[in-house]
Formats: structure tokens, C-alpha cells, sequence
């Protein structure tokens, strides 16, 4: 049984025009002990996505619809209280911006210890304890030492790291980190990402990756989900989706992505993807990625419905009509 | 499902519509249409303490104004039969010692009262805003010079400073109470516009400004004052309480504006001696300051969430 | 280094600023050496791509260069003049030639000006032309960077980031100058829109024959627009060369290892990327 099984979220935010439908029909699932990586840009619902697993909502927000499974419990169903004891405990959430946080008049210490003895029940010295030792997992220097810093002696590389040991600290089975590179230098950001792996391993976490960056999900995660106006539009594994991009829109961004190798790219120009995505509150039954997909027309199923997500080869899913192994010109052979 | 045909045409103009509008322009159409000020009064209207407030205000003011002009009564009349008058129909508010109508006093000394506290008010915007634009726009040694001249200020007690400078004037007329109040007020608009302008001179925009060449004068008055309007606006309404307030504390202390003209602090210090058997004469001035200084306040504070940068981008 | 028709020429530039302490009295008490020493050149229509990571001085770099930082030491030849010495008027001139496009989409557009009366400033502070002539090349430049020109009673809250660099673009270009700073123009934007502004830039360089300094942290991105490459770290240049070069053949540890660190879109070569990473390691040390 998956860890996690998320099936036909829908989360929408009250606002004066209406309901804004940030994630719609949001179904996927991480297994046990691998990193699903939850890729797409901003406005299309991977945060609100995460949020709402973890029961982070703004007053404003509800859960209208779904079903969040975590190790069979439906997370949607329980009270406040029962959540607020798997959040930290069994699931934790590392944000993209370290600068903000962490608590500016605690030290870093405080932050560490307090979790653990909200969910663990510790004592202070036992919890002081086995903070220096998740500080020295993370590879943070003068463990010791630094334990009674504040966090403005901390670099960003730095106190994400302390982001880390916090969300470590109770032992979660599900690590979600949101954008967790985002604000980062590049050399950290690689740190980062190896430390992530590297824990994962030696924990046995299974971790959901929320970026916007391409080459972030290639590295980090097994499984990616590429979402667009608040769904999934394709769904597979790292390779395969790299290897054989399906989504009109995987393609494009793939396409929009400056490379950092490859011949005449000085000369070149990247494939721009014309528009802007859709008004979330103002929806057409239609395909959401049509106005901007190169392959759509008028008189297209896509224009009057919108796909739904089908399994186009083994593990591989696509909501499109227009996937690219079904296009005019698909040389005829076995997709594996 | 069968599909009405007619259904189909509209729909189908809706994607080449978007598609076609999207590709006139690579950037495409606005994401959204409306002004600053409106999404701002839409965002005001919907904090019910704040509309409230704003609708008592005004009401207020129109008391103020609107009360002599339509009130029979001659409010120096002196009248010792009508003296002591509960609050009747024909004396909505009652009569104090000397008879004279209070309904109609009060209105006079609120146009008193709030026209001082308006004067005041722009007086210490205007050297309040000068003084801080100045300090916080030159930087360096000036503006170090200028800051320490203000805390030095700031030493000084509020009101026996107004006090004092009424001492001086040696008359206490309504330009001398606006005059004491203002200098006396200054110092904290200054320190906030100040604060404003240093923070507004990192924008970009203003580098930008420089990048093409324009003058100071450009840069302050075209692109950091217009800048700090939200925060001028929220701190009138900041002001104003606090000059009233001022006025009508020198008032009852007895240092207030020359009888037979009145503030509410001079009718409150009327009605002082006699509050136990005649509660009304003191009551109500008090409550007329009261009713401005909350209603000011929440306006302030309906302001200043409508007007926040923040929930401005976000909406 | 001799000018020898290149438009753009700093030598040893440097800018420090002073840490200062104390109670009553401040006393510098140390510098923090933004840029130390850096020296390179731009031929006209040609892009430098500066590149390093935050806290490297490239952002520092470019204001110094448009004077809107005063530099510490070293020299500024632009276009024949030394910038650091000129008066305030020449300088003011000069400034028509030399723009700048800046990161942030939402603080580079002064939000109680309309889109028509941003992109007309550059114009007016210069005295050039009439009203009318000025509304014309404003429609003109609005529509150059694909922005409809219609919008020009508009306000920047009304439109998008990839939109509101659409118009410090158009800005930017309004006083036909040969240089332009572009201080991270797409860091803020989406991948697709970052793509659409990329392409923008490139055409507007070949069109108008525009020489770039395009300071940026993605290396990816400065890969595809510049013709040249600078590596700084710590406020120094740590390796410069054509772009081909020190992309597929970096001589420097540093230039390695930021090359290693960067993710690419390819699962399969992530193994060997790590490695070569762990190997750099020491290039890159995370301080605190």
C-alpha cells in the first residue's frame, strides 16, 4: 500500500469573484521510500497541493472535495487536534524560504527542541541531546556550539539545513518540501539536494519535491507529476518523462528551458510558449492548456471537454488529446 | 450527451477568441483592470468598524456645521430661567449655568474644537512631511544633524511645550492654540515620512530614475512623495485625535480659547464643578471628543489595511 | 589595458563599503569588498555575461560601472570618456547612451505612474521632442517589446511580471542607448515567460545592434545570451573567456564546480554530476 494515496483533491479559495480552483481533481500517490517530485509554475496549484495535505490552509481555503490517505487514515476526516499530531510527527513540511522560517528571537536550539518535546514527549536535556545530533547529520559545523546561536548567524544554506534537522527531528515517514531550493545559491542548492537524498535513504522517508525548476525534479525525485491550472496533466517516471514527453506543455517548458549545454544555443531561440494560463476561478470546460497549445484547433474533443488523465504507456500518464506519441507522424512501432 | 450545436459555435469562438487576443501581443491582454484607489474602498467598505466609524465621523461633522445655522437659539443669551435644564425636547442636551442652549454650544465649540484640531492637523503634515522628506532624502551628515535635533525635541514634555509657547503668544486665540499644538507635534510625522523615504529611495524605480538622468527635485517630488500618500492619508486621521485631544486637555485646564467662545474642553471645564449634580453640562463635551477621537481611530486603522501594500499585490 | 574602440572598458574597478562602529563617534572600522579589483571589456553589440552567485559583486559591478554606485577605485571608460571623473552634466548626457533593466518586476515600475508616462520619462527628462512626438515613440517602443500600446493609461499593479519587464524594457530603450545592463531580467519570471523575454532581449540586440552586460546567477540562462563570460567570486574575476570555452572547457575549480552544481533536465546523468561535485567540493565551501 502507497504511503500516501491523494485521489481527486479539490481545494478552492474564496475570493469576491468566485471560487478560485487552485488544485482540481489532484490524484496521485508516493510509495514508500521513494521522492515524488511535483513540477509546474507558479499558479498551478503545487503548493496549495501540499498545504493541504499537511491541513496548512488559510481561513480562506477549504478542502471541497477528495480524499487524502496517509498509512490508511483519510486525513481529510480528522479533527484539528488528531492532525496537528501527525503534522511534525509523521509528516513534515520544509519551506522555501529560510530567511523568514525560522523564528528570528529563538535560538536555533529553542526551535529544535521544542518540536520534539511537543511530539515526543522528552526532556529538555534528552531533547538538547539529540538536537546536536541531527545538527551534525545535516552537516552543520561546531554542532555544539552553534546550538544556542540565533538564526541570523546562520547563512540561507545554513538554516535550511536547521529547517531540515526540525522537520527530521520526530522521525516523519514523509518529508514535503516546498520549493526547499528555491531561494538558494546554485552550489548550495546541489548541498541541499544531496543532503535530501542522502537522508532520505538513511531514514527510509518517502518525500514529495515541490520545484519549479526542471532540472531540480530530474535530479531529485522518482516519480514526477506535472501540474497545470490546478491538475495533474502528466504523470510518469523521471526517465520515461524526460526520455518521451507526452503534454503538449511538458514539451514546451522543456523546450523554454535555457540549456547549459549543446551546441549554437548563443544562436538559437527558446521554444516561448505564447499566453498566460487560465483566470482560476473562471474555467472553460474546455482543455486548460488549449489557448496555448501549439496542436489544438477548434473543432478538437479538447475544445468542448477536457481530457481526462489516461494511461498512455505503463506508468505513464497524459491529460491531453494531443499526446506526442499520438501525433500525425508517430512512427508506427511498440511503445515499450 | 448531445451538444447543442449553438453551444458549440459559442465555445468555439471562446478559444480562437482567447487565442487570437492572447497572440496580437506577445504579452498578452492586462491580467487585471482596476485602480488603486478602488480596490482600496472596496477593501475599506467590507471592515464594517471602519464604515461605521466613517458614517459617525461624518456625522459628527455635519452636526458640527449644519446645528447653528438651523438652531434658533442665540448662544450667549443669557437666560438665568432656562439655567440647569435637564435635556428636554426644546434643549436637546439641556442648558448650563447661564441658560444658553447646549445643543447649539457644543456644535460651535465642535466647529471650534475640530477646526483646530484640522488646522493643526495640516500644519504638522506639512512641516512634518518637509522636515522628514528633507532629512530622509538627503542622507549623511544632514540627515544625522536633523535626526538629532529631533530627538533632542523629543525630550521635551508635549504639552507643557504647547503650554509654554501659548505663554509666549501671551493670547489664546484659535490661531495661537493651532501654532502651540503643531509645534508640538510634529516631531512624530516627521520621524515616519522620514522612515518612509529611506525606505522607498531602495526601490528601483527610483534607481532607475537616476539611471536616466533625472534631477532630485524629480526623483522626490514625482516618484518618492507620491509614494508615501497611503501613509500621509492614515496618519491625518492618526493626528487629528491627538490635536483634540491636546486642545481640549489645555481647555479644561482652563488655558483654552477666551470665553464667550468655547471648545469641548472649555464647556467640559464649565460643567466640571457642577458634574455631580448637573452631569449633562460635563458629560457631553466629553462624549463629543470621545465620539471623534474612536471614530478617527478606527478610520485610521480601516485605512491602513486598505491601503497596505501587501494585501494590495494580493488581491 | 588600452580602449582601442571598444565601448565599454573597466580596469581594477573596486567598491568597498566601510563597516563602521561605535557609541557616539563611528569609526570605520573595516571594508566589505564588494567588488575588488575587476577588470574586462564589451565591443559594441557584443553581450559579457557576468555570472556568479549571490554576495559575488556582479549586481555591485554593473551599478558601478552606471555610476549610480560611486566606485571605490578604478576606471570606467565608456565610449571614450572616464566615467568616474566626468561632471555632472557630461555624465548626465552620457547617461542616455548607457541603460539598465532591472530583477524585480514589481519595485522597477514607480506604481503611481501609468505604463505610457514610465516608458515617456527618459524622453522628457531629456527635453527630447514634442508631446506628440513623444507619445508616438512610446506607442512605438510599447509595441517593439510586444506590449500593447493601448495599455498606456494603465497602471503596473493591472499587468503580470513578464509583462512589467516588457516595459522597463521598453524604458530601457527609449533613449537609444548602445549599452544595457541587464541585472538578473528574468530571475523573477516563470520558465515560459523567462523564455519570451530571453528571445525579446536577443532580437532587440540583433535589431538595434545593443551591447549587453547581462549579470545573472543561472548559468544556464547566460549560456544562451552571451557571446563572452565573466566568473566572479568574491568580488573578483575568477575566470573570463569567450562563452563556448568556458563552458565546455572551464579552467578554474570554481568555474567547475559551479557548472557541476547546476541541475540539468536529465536523470540518467545525475550520478556523474554528483560525483564531479563531491570532487569540487573544496571550490565552493559553504561558509556561514
Amino acid at each position: 500500500m502507497p504511503l500516501l494515496e491523494v485521489e481527486n483533491l479539490k481545494t478552492y479559495f474564496k475570493s469576491r469573484r468566485g471560487d478560485v480552483r487552485a488544485v482540481d481533481g489532484v490524484t496521485f500517490a508516493v510509495e514508500r521510500g521513494l521522492t515524488l517530485g511535483i513540477v509546474g509554475e507558479s499558479g498551478c496549484g503545487k503548493s496549495v497541493t501540499a498545504l493541504s495535505v499537511m491541513g496548512l490552509l488559510t481561513p480562506n481555503a477549504r478542502i471541497v472535495d477528495g480524499a487524502i490517505r496517509f498509512d490508511g487514515r483519510d486525513l481529510t476526516r480528522l479533527s484539528e487536534r488528531e492532525l496537528e499530531d501527525v503534522r511534525g510527527r509523521q509528516i513534515a513540511m520544509i519551506f522555501q524560504d529560510p530567511m523568514t522560517s525560522l523564528n528570528p528571537t529563538l535560538t536555533i536550539g529553542t526551535q529544535l527542541t521544542e518540536t520534539m518535546k511537543r511530539h515526543l514527549d522528552m526532556s529538555t536535556d534528552a531533547a538538547r541531546k539529540r538536537a546536536i545530533e541531527l545538527l551534525e547529520e545535516v552537516h552543520i559545523p561546531n554542532a555544539r556550539q552553534r546550538l544556542d546561536d540565533y538564526p541570523h548567524r546562520y547563512s540561507g544554506g545554513m538554516r535550511q539545513r536547521v529547517m531540515i534537522a526540525i522537520a527530521l527531528s520526530c522521525n516523519p515517514k514523509l518529508l514535503i518540501a516546498d520549493e526547499p531550493t528555491t531561494a538558494l545559491d546554485v552550489t548550495v542548492q546541489a548541498g541541499i539536494l544531496d543532503l535530501l537524498e542522502e537522508l532520505r535513504e538513511q531514514h527510509e522517508m518517502s518525500m514529495i519535491i515541490i520545484t519549479h525548476d526542471m532540472g531540480v525534479v530530474a535530479e531529485a525525485a522518482d516519480d514526477i507529476a506535472v501540474m497545470y491550472a490546478g491538475q495533474i496533466v502528466e504523470q510518469a517516471t523521471a526517465e520515461d518523462l524526460f526520455d518521451r514527453p507526452e503534454h503538449p506543455y511538458t514539451e514546451a517548458l522543456l523546450g523554454a528551458l535555457p540549456q547549459l549545454e549543446g551546441e549554437n544555443v548563443r544562436e538559437g531561440r527558446l521554444t516561448a510558449i505564447r499566453g498566460r494560463p487560465p483566470d482560476l476561478v473562471d474555467l472553460p470546460d474546455a482543455c486548460r492548456f488549449a489557448p496555448r497549445c501549439p496542436y489544438a484547433n477548434p473543432n478538437d474533443a479538447c475544445a468542448r471537454h477536457n481530457p481526462e488523465l489516461r494511461e498512455i504507456r505503463p506508468a505513464h500518464l497524459v491529460r491531453s488529446a494531443h499526446p506526442a506519441s499520438e501525433r500525425a507522424g508517430a512512427l508506427a512501432g511498440a511503445d515499450a | 450527451m448531445a451538444v447543442n450545436p449553438e453551444e458549440m459555435e459559442v465555445r468555439q469562438d471562446v478559444v480562437r477568441r482567447e487565442t487570437a487576443e492572447t497572440s496580437s501581443y506577445e504579452a498578452g491582454a492586462a491580467i487585471r483592470q482596476s485602480s488603486l484607489w478602488r480596490d482600496a474602498w472596496q477593501r475599506f467598505s467590507h471592515n464594517k468598524a471602519a464604515v461605521i466609524s466613517m458614517v459617525a465621523f461624518v456625522l459628527l461633522v455635519i452636526y458640527v456645521v449644519i446645528t447653528p445655522w438651523v438652531v434658533p437659539y442665540d448662544p450667549n443669551n443669557v437666560d438665568f430661567s432656562s439655567a440647569y435644564l435637564t435635556p428636554t425636547w426644546s434643549h436637546p442636551f439641556g442648558t448650563d449655568e447661564f441658560g444658553r442652549d447646549l445643543f447649539l454650544r457644543t456644535a460651535l465649540g465642535g466647529r471650534i474644537s475640530i477646526g483646530i484640531g484640522f488646522a493643526a492637523t495640516f500644519a504638522i503634515m506639512v512641516i512634518g512631511i518637509a522636515y522628514g522628506a528633507i532629512s530622509g532624502f538627503a542622507g549623511g551628515w544632514l540627515d544625522n544633524a536633523m535626526m538629532r535635533f529631533l530627538d533632542a525635541l523629543y525630550g521635551l514634555p508635549y504639552l507643557p511645550f504647547a503650554i509654554i509657547t501659548l505663554a509666549i503668544f501671551g493670547t489664546v486665540n484659535f490661531w495661537t492654540m493651532v501654532v502651540s499644538l503643531t509645534i508640538a507635534s510634529w516631531l512624530t510625522t516627521a520621524r515616519v515620512m522620514r522612515g518612509q523615504i529611506i525606505t522607498l529611495k531602495e526601490n528601483d524605480y527610483v534607481r532607475s530614475a537616476r539611471a536616466i538622468g533625472a534631477r532630485w527635485y524629480r526623483i522626490l517630488f514625482r516618484h518618492l512623495l507620491p509614494n508615501t500618500l497611503g501613509v500621509v492619508i492614515v496618519f491625518v486621521f492618526l493626528e487629528l485625535p491627538n490635536v483634540v485631544l491636546g486642545e481640549a486637555f489645555l481647555s479644561f485646564l482652563g488655558l483654552g480659547i477666551n470665553p464667550p467662545k468655547a471648545s469641548w474642553g472649555s464647556l467640559a471645564q464649565d460643567g466640571y464643578q457642577q458634574y455631580l449634580s448637573h452631569p449633562h453640562i460635563i458629560v457631553i463635551p466629553s462624549v463629543a471628543i470621545a465620539w471623534l477621537i474612536l471614530s478617527a481611530f478606527f478610520i485610521a486603522d480601516g485605512l491602513r489595511d486598505a491601503l497596505d501594500p501587501r494585501t494590495r499585490e494580493a488581491a | 589595458m588600452s580602449s582601442n574602440g571598444a565601448l565599454l572598458t573597466v580596469t581594477d574597478l573596486q567598491k568597498w563599503f566601510p563597516v563602521r562602529k561605535g557609541l557616539l563617534v563611528e569609526r570605520t572600522v573595516d571594508h566589505v569588498k564588494a567588488v575588488d579589483g575587476v577588470s574586462f571589456e564589451i565591443a559594441e553589440g557584443e553581450t559579457l555575461g557576468l555570472v556568479g552567485e549571490s554576495g559575488s559583486g556582479k549586481s555591485t559591478t554593473g551599478y558601478c560601472i552606471l555610476q549610480l554606485l560611486k566606485p571605490t577605485g578604478g576606471s570606467v571608460r565608456f565610449m571614450g570618456h572616464e566615467l568616474t571623473t566626468t561632471s555632472r552634466n557630461d555624465l548626465r548626457e552620457l547617461r542616455k547612451e548607457m541603460q539598465i533593466v532591472f530583477q524585480d518586476p514589481y519595485s522597477s515600475l514607480n506604481p503611481r505612474m501609468t505604463v505610457g508616462k514610465i516608458v515617456e520619462e527618459p524622453m522628457l527628462v531629456h527635453g527630447q521632442g514634442t508631446r506628440r512626438d513623444r507619445e508616438r515613440r512610446v506607442r512605438d517602443l510599447l509595441e517593439t517589446v510586444g506590449f500593447n500600446p493601448d495599455f498606456t493609461n494603465r497602471y503596473p499593479h493591472e499587468f503580470s511580471g513578464g509583462q512589467r519587464q516588457r516595459i522597463g524594457i521598453a524604458r530601457a530603450l527609449a533613449l537609444n542607448p548602445r549599452l544595457i545592463v541587464c541585472d538578473e531580467p528574468v530571475s523573477a519570471l516563470d520558465v515560459s515567460i523567462q523564455a519570451q523575454i530571453l528571445n525579446l532581449l536577443k532580437d532587440l540586440q540583433r535589431d538595434l545592434g545593443l551591447a549587453y552586460l547581462f549579470v545573472a546567477h543561472d548559468l544556464a540562462v547566460v549560456r544562451g545570451m552571451s557571446d563572452r563570460i565573466a566568473v566572479m567570486n568574491h568580488g573578483k574575476i575568477v575566470e573570463i573567456g569567450r562563452a563556448e570555452e568556458v563552458y565546455t572547457n572551464p579552467q578554474e575549480d570554481y568555474t567547475k564546480a559551479l557548472l557541476a552544481a547546476v541541475p540539468v533536465p536529465d536523470p540518467r546523468r545525475m550520478r556523474e554530476r554528483k560525483r564531479e561535485r563531491r570532487r569540487l567540493a573544496h571550490a565552493v565551501a559553504e561558509g556561514f
